[in-house]
């Protein structure tokens, strides 16, 4: 009973600190998580009340060809986005961690988009992508090459649009690579020199392994966010053309809130919660296995 | 005794003033609360005026109005029904009506009843009937939109030829189209195209009814495009092929409704709210018209695409006759033009018959070509599950609007596009009609 002092406490002190975000967990979280898993199974067009149908939707999206492109749209956009924004950002780290002036004010400039709105970053890439007037455009063909069209051409399209979201986001993988290249302490690196290791080797085996934790946490914030990715497309290409940009997200905000077949779009739903779960649990094994602190 | 008749006169006028108070409680319970729901958030004053202007006439009756805008409207509203909550009186548009008449209150009765007929447009309350595919009135419009042929008149008169006429056919049309079709530097990229549209509802369809022809067959609600529908399309596909009017791809840099406004195409046809956005972002120099649009080959009646805005009331409201003398009021008496974007017909006949809306100072010059309109056969396509098969909104790259798109993007052709069609709208028109 040495800290008698401090333990003012009962038992029950822990839970009532913890009591908001218990509530805030269940009633914003697992009731709505349940509900819809229940509500996947009815047909509902928030009008009536739901009617149970079994399985009926989830046998339709699986027997959809739209729904299997869009299934298809979300694996390549969350692809494209892992890697670029791992990339990008880590590139850009390496770029800006070093000692000069002016580099407050390149971070700030790399993070900007990361805050900027989707909806914002849409409409003026629209404008710089766009045929015959966009800015992109016009450049290309002042040096005589025909722009494609980006968000036009179905084989184009989701690409353009996930390069776009990793050019928004590389700032924010920027930041976390910049605190772990701050975190490899300089004496390592001398070592490294002192031995006679080049820059490209001290890159790639003293700093990337060191880094290795940090890559895998932001590999998992990455897979995380590449599914968040319906604010671009809304502002960009509205799912098109001919259904080449459509992801399941975007699938649930048209099922749910446009054509109102509610219970079809909770089936959705489920299917990307599915989907985001097993790549969860194979980040934690990774995680577990692989990616342990060199030190 | 002295006692006792006190007594009886202080329980008497115990009693007379409990009653009295009975009887004013009840003057006061007669106060009527009327909820009212519309989307239009530049119109928050203007609801204000007309609510004070109806509260000063019915002392008894209070009105709340809340504006949602209409990303969220519909979502909330269909919410409010399912919990037997919905406001007394709340905007309608035809793309739902279908859906909603089976969740409605019948307005037959009032409708039928004192002036209603004589101050509002018939034909308007005939077209809310009809969309709502019931033979009863599930709401009052109070605005039609109809789809004109936007021309500029600049450019007809650059290229020499006389401005269309309601007589004008679709082979005068095209020819126009051509003519209009303009490369000024000669770099091989067209500056000004005759024409132009995409997959959009109130650019297809204008064409299709205007040749007498239908994209759904009715009696079996499916898609099925008749002769004269596929006249329609293939007459548009055809403009793109010849160049008189650019693929969807070519101008999607281009908020839709700029397009004519800005002089990169000659005509257009939209919904006639756009003249409010012609006059705003046309150059003030530009001299531009309206007209019908054309009359097809095939036409043996050239209907006009047109529908309204309408106030439905909800059918469990505690005082129906009190939510019907305001939504009257608010489409009638108490409406005035600047709440209407111009170019939307009020259905109110006295407003519509007024000089202000013919307001002969703004372009364009034949408002009277609306009212024309407005008197004239129409038709509409608006289903259950409209938004999913047309294309709407959100959806618009998807649907019809999609697969129009492929075909003037050189994606597919016009018979790959209606295939594809009949297999994924009927898909959706089958979950909702069997």
């Amino acid at each position: 009973m040495k800290n008698r002092k401090l333990s003012w406490h009962g038992r029950f002190t822990p839970w009532l600190f913890l009591f908001p975000t218990i509530v805030g967990l269940i009633a914003f979280r697992l009731i709505p998580i349940v509900w819809a898993f229940v509500l996947s199974f009815n047909q509902w067009s928030l009008l009536g009340n739901p009617k149970f149908v079994g399985l009926l939707n989830y046998i339709e999206a699986f027997h959809t060809e739209t729904f299997i492109q869009t299934l298809f749209n979300t694996i390549e956009f969350s692809v494209i986005y892992v890697i670029g924004s791992i990339v990008f950002g880590l590139i850009l780290a390496v770029l800006i961690n070093v000692k000069a002036k002016s580099i407050p004010f390149f971070r700030a400039v790399i993070y900007l988009p990361v805050v900027t709105s989707a909806v914002a970053v849409g409409i003026v890439w629209n404008w710089i992508l766009g045929p015959n007037v966009g800015l992109l455009s016009t450049i290309l063909e002042s040096m005589s090459i025909s722009a494609p069209y980006w968000l036009g051409d179905p084989k184009l399209a989701l690409q353009t649009v996930a390069g776009v979201q990793v050019w928004k986001m590389a700032g924010y993988s920027m930041i976390l690579f910049l605190a772990g290249l701050q975190g490899i302490s300089a004496q390592t690196i001398e070592a490294a020199i002192c031995d006679g290791a080049n820059s490209v080797q001290r890159f790639f085996r003293v700093v990337l392994p060191m880094l290795a934790p940090t890559v895998f946490f932001v590999l998992t914030v990455a897979i995380i966010d590449s599914f968040k990715n319906f604010e671009l497309i809304y502002a960009m290409t509205k799912g098109g053309p001919q259904n080449s940009t459509n992801t399941l997200v975007y699938d649930v905000y048209l099922n749910a809130f446009v054509y109102y077949r509610v219970g079809y779009a909770s089936a959705v739903a489920f299917v990307l919660l599915i989907f985001v779960g097993l790549l969860t649990i194979m980040n934690f094994y990774i995680r577990r296995n692989w990616a342990r602190p060199l030190d | 005794m002295k006692k006792s008749l006190i007594f009886l006169s202080v329980l008497l006028f115990a009693c007379t003033s409990v009653f009295a108070n009975g009887t004013q409680e009840s003057a006061e319970k007669e106060e009527v609360v009327l909820e009212w729901w519309t989307w239009d958030a530049d119109l928050k004053d203007k609801n204000q005026e007309i609510i004070a202007q109806y509260e000063a006439d019915h002392p008894n009756v209070k009105i709340n109005n809340t504006i949602v805008s209409t990303k969220e409207y519909w979502t909330k509203i269909r919410i409010l029904a399912n919990q037997n909550k919905l406001p007394d009186v709340f905007t309608m548009s035809s793309g739902s009506l279908e859906e909603w008449a089976e969740n409605g209150l019948v307005l037959d009765d009032y409708i039928n009843s004192d002036n209603t007929r004589e101050v509002f447009y018939n034909d308007m309350l005939e077209a809310v009937k009809g969309v709502s595919n019931t033979d009863h009135y599930y709401a009052l419009p109070f605005a039609l939109v109809t789809t004109p042929l936007y021309y500029n008149k600049d450019a007809f008169d650059a290229a020499g030829i006389s401005y269309p006429d309601s007589d004008w056919t679709w082979a005068e049309f095209k020819e126009a189209a051509k003519k209009l079709t303009v490369d000024n530097d000669n770099d091989g990229k067209t500056d000004q195209y005759g024409f132009w549209f995409y997959g959009r509802y109130a650019h297809v369809e204008p064409w299709v009814y205007a040749n007498g022809g239908r994209l759904l067959n009715k009696d079996t609600m499916r898609f099925a495009p008749d002769a004269a529908g596929l006249e329609a399309l293939e007459m548009l596909a055809g403009l793109v092929d010849d160049g008189y009017a650019p693929a969807q791809k070519d101008m999607s840099s281009v908020r839709q409704q700029d397009v004519f406004p800005m002089g990169m195409a000659a005509m257009w046809i939209d919904g006639s709210w756009n003249i409010d956005n012609n006059r705003k972002v046309a150059d003030p120099s530009m001299n531009w018209g309206i007209t019908r649009v054309p009359a097809g080959p095939s036409a043996d009646v050239s209907y006009t695409y047109a529908w309204t805005d309408s106030y439905s009331i909800a059918p469990n409201t505690k005082n129906p006759k009190e939510a019907w003398e305001f939504t009257k009021f608010v489409a009638g008496d108490g409406a005035s033009l600047d709440m209407y974007l111009a170019g939307k017909i009020p259905a109110f006949k006295a407003l519509t018959e007024s000089d202000e809306f013919s307001d002969a100072s703004q372009l364009p010059a034949e408002m009277n070509v609306l009212i024309e309109q407005a008197g004239s056969p129409m038709r509409t396509s608006f289903t259950k599950g409209w938004s999913e098969w047309r294309g709407y909104g959100a959806a618009e790259a998807l649907g019809f609007n999609g697969l129009i798109d492929g075909v003037t993007n050189g994606e597919m052709t016009l018979e790959e596009a209606l295939a594809k069609g009949e297999k994924s709208i009927n898909t959706v028109l089958a979950r909702y009609y069997k």
